[in-house]
């Protein structure tokens, strides 16, 4: 929800997403062409300070969303900082060794600073275009109809079912349906059950709505407009070639 | 026939449908919707309304009987469904089963997309039929973001992208707060004075008696009367026998007459609202 908010909230909701895909493209590969963690970083610092100041996110939220992939991150450098390996003893035999750092710091920070310069590409991205917009980018894009189609309804259906959710969850809660562990396990169980049988008669119901309004197989909608949509593509292929150009500088 | 009689529009003659359950969908119903006219059908849950009103747009096919459209029984071939749905615009009662995107303008171009029409002209009927609800400053927000009221004008807006001659509309005020319903009902209004024919569903018969030009009562599966609304006092008993209430205010008019009230001596004729009872009241009082 939070990135939903930002992205139809922010100043560059009009923009075309094409020129911020393209930036944020520029973004992904400043990250993985940088050849030390700063450059990287740095990648990553512009990127942010863009979809702040220009795209007006508010640093806090953008910060939010970045926490959860950031834990993630987190989690695989202590993966690589930590080694297990048998040694071979003449006298005592196979032995379990842990080792921390086996190649040093270089390796993690070089990876720390590449996923921190490819997140910001992509949370930038996100947090500055709704997903709508996307789905119409990837479109114009010649992506598969069919997974272009799986996108539209999982998209619109999220928010249907999980209102459904709430409002199960709510009546079933104030019939005491969570007041016990056991109770609780029952509750969830049959909320699972009653969403099967919604998705079963939602599909359906969407089918005979298609199909009332004339439609024959492939979900068909309007592309939207951009004004501007070529100056913004010039200056994101602008920002992207500077992005590049000080991750290789730096590197 | 009547010549100055209005063109029908739709028709059901002595339609049967039977779901393949067993229950009864429809059951010999006939029934006729002028051209340009304000239609009310009036049940109970299960009477069998949103069964004839996927019957109107050719989602259910008859089993027995004839429905025509502008005077020829439908064509089911794909061709023939494709005209009629052009025509017959179907207005679900549930937004969410209706609206498939998650952005209002795309969801109001898929109807007319589906009728091959060029990208200009989408985008043109699109923009039309979204001012015409009243959402055009509200096209860019997302369907998850609108109210329940402004996710049935985008319901609207995107039958009426297909330019429709007649709209269907099943239980178009339910669910609906008073500020919503005279919105909906504005926008109703404004369709209606362009020439568009309306059928609605609605258990609001007070709303049925204020607003349209004919009722038509379906009681299980059987269109069981069918009238011109002011004569609805007349038709008390078939409404009484549908599971329907009597409109509070021809009960009030039948009363203020049994007692014998000035105002109504010289007009005997039931006010169709509260408003004109009022009128009336005002006038023998002055008189």
């Amino acid at each position: 929800m939070l990135i939903e908010q930002c992205a139809y909230g922010n100043r560059w909701r009009a923009v075309s997403p094409a020129a911020k895909g393209l930036f944020a493209l520029g973004g992904f590969i400043a990250a993985f062409a940088a050849g030390q963690p700063k450059a990287a970083l740095t990648a990553a610092g512009l990127i942010t300070l863009v979809a702040v100041t220009g795209a007006g996110v508010p640093l806090s939220r953008f910060t939010r969303i970045a926490l959860p992939p950031l834990g993630f991150l987190l989690v695989g450098c202590l993966s690589l900082a930590l080694s297990l390996g048998w040694t071979t003893d003449a006298q005592q035999g196979q032995e379990l060794v842990v080792r921390w750092l086996p190649d040093g710091w270089e390796p993690i920070l070089n990876l720390a600073g590449r996923s921190i310069g490819a997140l910001a590409a992509l949370l930038f991205l996100a947090a500055t275009t709704p997903l709508t917009d996307l789905i119409a980018l990837l479109r114009r894009l010649h992506l598969p109809e069919v997974l272009l189609e799986l996108m539209v309804l999982c998209y619109r259906m999220l928010f249907v079912f999980s209102e459904s959710v709430h409002d199960t969850r709510t009546a079933q809660a104030a019939r005491l349906g969570y007041a016990a562990p056991r109770l609780a396990l029952r509750s969830l169980g049959s909320l699972a059950g009653n969403l099967t049988v919604q998705i079963w008669q939602r599909a359906h119901a969407l089918h005979v709505a298609a199909q009332s309004r004339n439609n024959d197989g492939p979900l068909r909608f309007l592309e939207p407009e951009y004004a501007n949509a070529g100056r913004d593509l010039a200056l994101a292929g602008a920002g992207a070639a500077v992005l590049i150009g000080i991750a290789l500088v730096l590197s | 026939m009547n010549q100055h009689a209005p063109e029908t529009l739709l028709e059901f003659a002595d339609v049967t449908f039977r779901y393949p359950d067993g229950n009864i969908g429809l059951d010999g119903c006939s029934l006729r919707i002028a051209r340009g006219s304000r239609n009310a059908l009036i049940g109970a849950n299960g009477a069998g309304k949103t069964t004839l009103f996927q019957h109107a747009n050719g989602l259910l096919r008859p089993q027995g009987g004839t429905i025509r459209y502008a005077g020829q029984p439908i064509d089911y071939s794909r061709a023939g469904l494709r005209r009629l749905r052009s025509e017959v615009g179907l207005v679900f009662q549930n937004p969410d089963q209706q609206l498939f995107s998650a952005s209002v303008r795309e969801d109001v171009s898929f109807g007319p997309l589906n009728l091959g029409l060029d990208t200009d002209t989408v985008r043109q009927r699109v923009a039309k039929a979204l001012r015409a609800v009243g959402m055009d400053k509200l096209s860019d927000r997302p369907v998850h973001n609108l109210s329940f009221g402004q996710k049935k004008r985008v319901c609207i807006a995107g039958v009426l992208a297909m330019e429709p001659q007649l709209l269907v509309l099943d239980e178009p005020m339910a669910g609906l707060d008073h500020a919503m319903r005279q919105e909906l009902l504005a926008v109703l209004d404004d369709l209606h004075a362009r020439g568009i024919t309306l059928l609605l569903a609605t258990h609001d018969i007070d709303f049925a008696y204020r607003w349209t030009d004919r009722i038509h009562l379906i009681a299980a599966g059987a269109c069981a009367a069918s009238f011109a609304t002011p004569e609805l006092p007349q038709h008390a008993d078939a409404l009484t026998a549908a599971g329907m209430p009597v409109p509070g205010i021809v009960e009030l008019h039948r009363l203020l007459c049994q007692q014998g009230h000035p105002a109504f001596a010289a007009a005997p004729t039931a006010p169709r609202s509260v408003g004109e009872l009022i009128t009336l009241l005002n006038q023998g009082k002055d008189s």
